[in-house]
């Protein structure tokens, strides 16, 4: 009877499977933080701070398990939508209120969101009047300091 | 050369992948245990099967984690300046903790 079923857990293999996989997470895990010393150093260098090994591994930890909530949303938003894969839009959703938080009172992150999403955005022509409606708000500032035309 | 340190989409990509191959699975599960006297037709294994990304979802993603990380350094810096150290501690990581939990 499971026979005609396309999915591939079969009872027996689940245990194997599940160490296989928390082996897989930890893998990513570490990676992960690697990434975070780089990006975390590279800040506390430009506030001129040093920042100790076990708080960078707290804040990857963290940031890890923001990533799988990330994904959680992300699956959700697009599944909403009706879509199967995830797109921009669902990744603007998802971060739009803090982002827009963020940019009134961080002059170098907002600067540097800006130009990121103005660059996927060039890249993407089509988007942007989809994201015009969903982050009005965010399209606002970024008018303010960007002039570029668009293509 | 402006390009900054960011996080490899392919790694995040990676994560999101092993999350959602896990929701995947047990959708599938579920599907199973429900269906078991109906037909298990090809409406389950649709369901079953995991979430994509494209590749710009995937970049802004990853700019998305370089700016949690960001914000939680530039926040502990703030802290640890105004009480005159210049590294930052645990101390300093607690005090913004909460606050940075709300925001993101």
């Amino acid at each position: 009877m499971l026979n005609h079923s396309p999915t591939m857990d079969g009872g027996m293999a689940s245990d194997v499977e599940r160490e296989e996989e928390e082996a897989v997470t930890d893998l990513l895990r570490d990676r992960f933080r690697l990434s975070t010393i780089t990006i975390a150093e590279a800040e506390a260098k430009q506030c001129g701070m040093e920042v100790s090994l076990p708080i960078i591994t707290c804040i990857s930890d963290l940031a890890f398990k923001f990533a799988e909530q990330l994904a959680k949303d992300l699956e959700l938003f697009a599944q909403h939508a009706g879509r199967k894969s995830v797109n921009m839009e669902d990744v603007i959703l998802s971060g739009e209120f803090i982002l827009v938080d963020i940019s009134h009172r961080n002059d170098h992150l907002a600067s540097s969101l800006r130009s990121f999403s103005n660059d996927l955005k060039t890249k993407e022509p089509n988007l942007e009047r989809k994201r015009k409606k969903s982050s009005r708000r965010e399209d606002r500032v970024a008018r303010d300091l960007l002039h570029t035309p668009d293509t | 050369m402006e390009k900054e340190n960011t996080f490899d989409p392919d790694l995040v990509h990676e994560i999101f992948k092993l999350v959602w191959k896990r929701k995947a699975t047990e959708r599938g599960k579920n599907e199973l245990s429900e269906n078991m006297d109906n037909e298990v037709g090809a409406s389950s294994s649709r369901r079953s099967r995991p979430t994509f990304a494209n590749a710009n979802a995937l970049k802004l993603s990853s700019e998305f984690l370089r700016i949690f990380v960001a914000e939680a350094i530039q926040r502990a810096a703030t802290i640890a300046e105004a009480e005159g150290s210049i590294t930052i501690e645990a101390t300093h990581l607690e005090r913004i903790l909460p606050q940075l939990l709300l925001d993101f």
